[in-house]
């Protein structure tokens, strides 16, 4: 049996502000405002203004993202290493159980498990 | 109001030490976010909650950032501003009754005395409790002020002091007063003194509240050692334990007093103010109301206190090799 990775609550489930953050910063910097757009139009979840700065005042708490010294009163931030690690072990433990369900409901090929399943529905806040 | 006006009055919801580091970011999201339109009423909510939790989190109320040293002190506040609560339920309580034994025969006092000399008790134990707590940290309070000046403190104690102060006098009044007042005048009868009377009620609550928040601003300046946070841990345990029972005690003489002499809980003391009602009169609703919420910050404190001690058992005891 394969051990499981330990992630912490805010990073276990996928419409949690925490992983789409961290996804979102994945593909490079961005400040507040290019964040919520980007996450609306990856994830289709609108994150409020008090709900975007909690999680990410948290983040920065842990050391998973770093404010970008800029001039602009738009503060960029980017993920760390460590965020890049968590956010491995939550998509990694995400997969795992996307794969268990995906076979369980015969989905997928099982030869090719990598193949997207149909219909992937969109995550819902 | 301009859209800088709103984003910095929305600002306010948060502590001055997070507005500082987020702050001009935040603001620029509500500006770019909203333009010149309003912001959304869920969203004014949602701000205002993150702002009062990112509060919360700071006094160490809430999360996990806070040391084990924070939770116990935030715990032990927490418990502290119950108790106040619960000092003006008493007062209400005590004030209600006056006289209850009257039209009560003998036979059915007992679990209504019983319960009434249990809640008397409790309070006193915890009046004790609460003056032996800030006994012992008046010497902390004494070092803070030599080594930080009289300066640091001067603000909140001038206030409590001042505060004391009309409210003795305003007492004195009521007493005074009084002397020259027959019952009925006493009871509703004299307008200018159920004025009096209420204007001294809302001094002492007003006083109160003002040293509560005295308490909790000087020992967020003063370095407490571990062992004394500790001691005033345990003391905050101690005192929601009385504030359960004080609780407990008054419900058991409401509802017996509401079995026995439903009479004496419709026509008790109003002080002028009328109202009909048959087993629950407004001041024990209020009452009531008081010691929920007292009680409920102070379980809110007791789990932060029993998450301080544990946080801190697991840093000084780290896991040993078996």
């Amino acid at each position: 049996m394969t051990k499981k990775p330990s992630i912490s609550n805010d990073l276990a489930r996928p419409n949690e502000p925490a992983v789409l953050i961290l996804t979102s910063l994945a593909s490079g910097t961005k400040h507040g405002y290019a964040l919520t757009k980007d996450i609306e139009e990856f994830a289709g979840v609108e994150l409020g203004p008090g709900t975007l700065y909690g999680a990410l005042t948290r983040l920065v708490e842990r050391g998973l993202i770093a404010p970008v010294p800029s001039d602009d009163r738009r503060q960029p931030y980017e993920i760390t290493v460590s965020g890049r690690a968590a956010l491995t072990d939550a998509v990694q433990a995400m997969q795992s159980l996307a794969n268990e369900g995906a076979t369980r409901l015969r989905l997928r090929d099982v030869a090719n498990p990598l193949l997207p399943a149909p219909n992937t529905p969109r995550l819902a806040r | 109001m301009t859209k800088k006006d709103i984003a910095a009055r929305l600002l306010r919801w948060y502590p001055p030490q997070w507005s500082s580091h987020y702050g001009p970011g935040f603001e620029a999201l509500l500006e770019d976010t909203y333009g010149s339109s309003s912001v959304p009423w869920r969203h004014r909510f949602s701000i205002a909650k993150s702002g009062l939790l990112e509060r919360a989190r700071e006094v160490g109320i809430v999360g996990t950032s806070a040391s084990g040293n924070a939770r116990l002190l935030a715990g032990s506040q927490l418990v502290l501003c119950g108790w106040s609560l619960f000092v003006v339920a008493g007062a209400i309580f005590a004030k209600f009754i006056e006289h209850w034994n009257d039209p009560v025969s003998s036979p059915h006092r007992a679990l209504s005395s019983v319960s009434v000399a249990a809640v008397q008790f409790a309070g006193t134990v915890g009046v004790l409790l609460v003056l032996g707590a800030a006994t012992f940290v008046v010497p902390s309070v004494v070092r803070l002020v030599r080594t930080s000046g009289w300066q640091s403190v001067r603000r909140p104690i001038t206030k409590s002091a001042l505060a004391f102060l009309v409210s003795i006098a305003l007492t004195t009044s009521v007493a005074l007063r009084a002397h020259f007042l027959n019952y009925h005048q006493r009871n509703g009868g004299s307008q200018s003194y159920v004025a009096l009377v209420v204007l001294a009620g809302v001094a002492i609550i007003a006083t109160l509240a003002t040293m509560t928040a005295t308490a909790i601003s000087l020992s967020r300046q003063v370095d407490f050692s571990r062992r004394l946070l500790r001691n005033l841990s345990i003391a905050a345990l101690a005192l929601t334990v009385l504030m359960a029972g004080i609780a407990l005690g008054s419900e058991i003489w409401w509802t017996n007093e509401a079995l026995i002499a439903p009479r004496f809980l419709d026509t008790s003391i109003g002080n002028g103010i009328v109202y009909s009602s048959n087993s629950f009169p407004p001041p024990l609703l209020l009452m009531a109301a008081l010691m929920i919420l007292g009680l409920s910050m102070a379980l809110v404190g007791v789990t932060r206190v029993i998450s301080g001690i544990r946080h801190d058992d697991t840093i000084a005891s780290p896991a040993t090799p078996h």
